[in-house]
């Protein structure tokens, strides 16, 4: 890959993660209002109580003041602080990132290695009962709106079986630690994380179905099987990986969103994750906590594609040289 | 496909896994009682000079005692931390004296110290959360178990001190700046039940003070749990995963009543929602008809509260007259027939008529007398909560049917409290809650509380943009008058007045909807009696007095559908793993000759 390819997209990458910054300072501020007015509405606060407020939330000043401000701290890696509580809002991503990541995550991965393996598992054995079964399982999956699908998973396994929790993410009368405190943990993400795993398959299914339907109409695959290979080895190794490259990039960008987390899921399984931190957040308006939340969403999906322009590069010798 | 099938197998194998070591995880023996409660919103701090929020109050009442408390039954003062004091013949000076061998639940002495040290430091450094209370107050602490009191102008509230007393060998550590950023998570408090563990967001868990002056709790923990759906509360609350709820969903309420297992308290703290009218005091004038009295009373009388009640909240809320300015009700007037604005759409019209309003071009809108601008008025709707929306269909309706058209405009309360302060608006609904002390709620209608500054136009209460001298001067007798009696009938005549101004139409009260099951404790306190909440009250005394039913009865009640069922998917589970797994080894020995 050359270094001109490298730093051509690593620069792009910047550029846009520079206008991000710019671009969500104005966003939030489309909407009016005063959130000192709004977050302490009935609460009789006195003229210099109100004044501190304001000063303290960055309020006080021009827009123009204030957007300097704010290009100073972000500058600095300094996210402010949030209107809710006063707390840096570096560390309330933070504390929210992991519940996030483990539970979009792991669906993620596991949508991806089921919902690649049921594509193939199709495309090979097209028009059987296999192919049928698996498209029209996963086209019913890909339609479902994941919230009520959710819903339906906790209404069958936690209140009426009562197999898993109604929500949360560990027993909070439990003081387990080691592996007591994961087995609680993976109790509590079990429905949340199927609830996504079973929605977010479908679309890799179907994405790898069409490209390795494609691939097998290729001249090189009639001379694999003409050389007297066998069919597995002739999808392992030549039909495969060459269809794999659309799902690559579905994959790398997916990852991109795996921060933002799934705010319906989040909030019917009550699972304490960046999803539902930015619904509050939307509220107050909480202005730091959105900024520094839309910064991280937006840095994660453009880092996933630059991830996934590299990776394409180095796959794909076609890419580099054009 | 047998490579794949091997993935496969291996992946159904991981995800078995991982259910069977959760649902082994179920069964939990010998646990200590607790009591578990649920709540739609969470606390945002514990720290109680900055937190906002309803559950971050309930917190501070569980782990903060006062120095004197509230009554259960009707609010009055009653012995806290301070088992007596004595009023000088002003009023403004009190003396209170502790109970003896006070302690902080890590064992260190409660002294007067504490309490001068929080009322002072939180006076000078004006503590967000404190200072309505302690702005005009100095305390000095003569011996560790007198603490006097006094205040620069005279004030009804005294004795009445409900500021959260903090620990001064905790709080002292952190200076003025840092004191507001402060987590709180000390766990240090002289309340029933002080802060164990803390998961923002999740859930907050308390455990019994051993020091606590009531003697300490028979429960070993409470725990405050977010839901952020609220129907998988209600579920949690049938399954005993939870013992309590609040804010139950007005739907699920219904269906609660039914259940033999909970009971559903209807819990009135007084919260209200109005529809307001441009006063026209503010900023900007609002439509020049709303200026006259006689179209305000009309419109008034075109409100079928009723309905309202029934269509809008499922009948959970009662239709309300004047202003609600605590959740004890003796502080309401009740007005009389014939001066209520009773709904009556021909007397509505009748009113309009003999005013002038007429509709002069038979468009079915009236126009100002003489003809001229229709009766249009702008009408605000708040896109928060359910209310909005549908309330907004129904009073335009009958609106509609006195001749008045109305321009419906959605906003947020952000957009909302900004337009109400630049008065640009005729119409809106939206509520309040009031504190138990009548005077917040009276002070927001005020003249200075109506907006003057148009570069800072949120930065007032008065919501009406109404202005009357005789409300302000009554408001400023009834906030030095120390007789009860007195104060109240000062309180009644204000509220009359603002009711018969008709810009202020108090819609309904409505209650919080809470549920708890039967059978696990014992010890509810609706406070106030009768009709009031049993948890997020004003003092939440139930923690206090909850006892369990007996041993046996606490250790069943959340395994009787989570045990059972536990070890059958872990069955399950296991024997698919086994499966699984055994399905792998073949494949792999199926195909080893391949892979070499």
């Amino acid at each position: 890959m050359s270094a001109r390819y490298v730093s051509g997209k690593v620069l792009g990458s910047l550029a846009t993660l520079l206008f991000v910054i710019a671009f969500n300072f104005f966003l939030f501020r489309v909407v009016e209002g005063d959130p000192v007015a709004n977050l302490f509405r009935g609460r009789n606060l006195s003229q210099s109580q109100r004044a501190a407020l304001t000063k303290q939330f960055g309020l006080d000043g021009s827009t123009g003041e204030q957007f300097v401000r704010y290009v100073q701290q972000t500058a600095q890696f300094n996210l402010g602080r949030t209107y809710t509580n006063n707390q840096p809002v570096a560390s309330e991503i933070w504390d929210k990132a992991g519940p996030t990541i483990a539970l979009v995550g792991v669906s993620t991965l596991l949508s991806t290695i089921f919902g690649v393996m049921l594509g193939i598992a199709a495309a090979w054995r097209r028009r059987t009962k296999t192919d049928y079964a698996v498209t029209s399982f996963t086209m019913t999956t890909y339609a479902m709106p994941d919230f009520w699908l959710g819903m339906l998973l906790l209404t069958a396994f936690a209140v009426e079986l009562g197999w898993f929790p109604v929500g949360g993410i560990v027993d909070p009368n439990s003081d387990a630690t080691g592996l007591a405190k994961v087995a609680d943990q993976a109790k509590h993400m079990f429905l949340p994380a199927l609830t996504l795993t079973l929605a977010y398959l479908g679309e890799y299914a179907l994405v790898m179905r069409s490209s390795l339907l494609e691939t097998m109409r290729e001249d090189y695959l009639v001379l694999a099987r003409a050389k007297g290979l066998r069919d597995a080895l002739v999808r392992k190794r030549h039909a495969v990986p060459n269809a794999l490259l659309p799902v690559i990039t579905l994959i790398s960008i997916n990852f991109g969103f795996v921060l933002s987390g799934a705010i319906a899921v989040e909030a019917i399984f009550s699972w304490p994750g960046l999803g539902l931190a930015t619904y509050d957040a939307l509220q107050g308006p909480d202005l730091p906590m959105l900024q520094g939340l839309f910064l991280v969403f937006s840095a994660a999906v453009i880092a996933a594609n630059l991830f996934a322009d590299l990776l394409y590069g180095y796959l794909d010798p076609r890419v580099r040289t054009s | 496909m047998r490579s794949m099938g091997r993935t496969m197998a291996a992946a159904v194998a991981v995800l078995a896994l991982v259910g069977a070591v959760a649902a082994s995880a179920g069964s939990e023996e010998g646990k200590p009682v607790a009591f578990n409660v649920g709540d739609t919103q969470g606390i945002d701090s514990m720290n109680p000079i900055v937190g906002v929020t309803v559950p971050a109050y309930e917190a501070w009442n569980i782990q903060y005692a006062t120095l004197t408390d509230k009554s259960p039954k009707d609010f009055s003062t009653i012995p806290g931390l301070a088992k007596s004091w004595k009023g000088s013949a002003d009023g403004k000076t009190w003396t209170y004296t502790l109970r003896p061998n006070l302690k902080w639940s890590d064992g260190q002495p409660l002294t007067s110290e504490d309490i001068a040290y929080t009322v002072n430091r939180a006076r000078k450094e004006e503590w967000l959360n404190y200072t309505s209370v302690v702005q005009n107050l100095t305390a000095t602490a003569p011996d560790p178990n007198t603490v006097v009191i006094h205040s620069k102008v005279t004030d009804p509230k005294l004795p009445t001190m409900d500021v959260y007393i903090l620990p001064k060998h905790i709080w002292e550590k952190q200076d003025a700046k840092a004191i507001t950023k402060y987590d709180a998570l000390d766990g240090v408090g002289s309340g029933p039940f002080v802060l164990e563990h803390f998961e923002k967001g999740q859930f907050a868990r308390f455990k019994a003070n051993p020091y606590y002056f009531g003697g300490k709790s028979p429960i070993s923990s409470v725990v405050l749990r977010v839901f952020d759906n609220p129907d998988a509360m209600v579920a949690a609350l049938k399954r005993g995963e939870i013992d309590a709820a609040e804010d139950v969903p007005g739907t699920a309420f219904h269906q609660l009543q039914k259940d033999p297992d909970i009971v559903t308290v209807q819990g009135n703290q007084g919260a209200m929602e109005e529809f307001a009218i441009n006063g026209g005091a503010g900023l900007k004038k609002p439509h020049p008809a709303l200026l006259d009295p006689r179209v305000r009373q009309a419109i008034a009388h075109a409100i079928d509260k009723q309905t309202i009640v029934k269509r809008v909240l499922s009948g959970l809320g009662t239709p309300a007259d004047t202003l609600s300015v605590s959740p004890d009700t003796s502080w309401s007037p009740k007005i009389p027939d014939g001066q209520r604005f009773d709904f009556d759409i021909a007397k509505a019209n009748q009113i309009l008529d003999q005013a002038g309003y007429k509709d002069t071009n038979g468009d079915g809108i009236r126009e100002m007398p003489g003809g001229g601008r229709a009766l249009k008025f702008r009408y605000g709707v708040r896109s928060e909560g359910d209310a909005g929306e549908p309330t907004a269909e129904l009073i335009s309706g009958w609106l509609r049917q006195i001749g008045i058209a109305t321009t419906q405009k959605v906003y947020n309360d952000s957009q909302l409290t900004e337009v109400i302060g630049k008065g640009d608006y005729d119409l809106f609904v939206w509520g309040w809650t009031p504190f138990v002390d009548p005077d917040p709620m009276l002070s927001y209608f005020t003249c200075d509380q109506v907006s003057q500054d148009p570069k800072d136009p949120t930065n007032y209460y008065n919501d009406a943009n109404w202005c009357d001298h005789t409300y302000d001067a009554l408001y400023k007798q009834q906030k030095v008058e120390r007789d009860r009696a007195k104060r109240m009938d000062i309180v009644h005549q204000m509220l009359t007045r603002f009711y018969d101004s008709a810009v202020y139409d108090v819609l309904y009260t409505y209650p919080d909807l809470q549920a708890y099951r039967k059978n696990k404790f014992t010890g509810w306190i609706r406070q106030p009696e009768g009709t009031g909440p049993v948890i997020f009250s004003n003092t939440s005394p139930t923690y206090a007095s909850l006892k369990p039913v007996t041993a046996s009865a606490t250790g069943g009640d959340s395994g009787d559908s989570g045990g059972g069922s536990g070890g059958l998917i872990a069955i399950i589970v296991v024997a698919v793993v086994v499966l699984g797994g055994g399905a792998f080894w073949l494949m792999r020995r199926r195909t080893a000759d391949e892979r070499e």
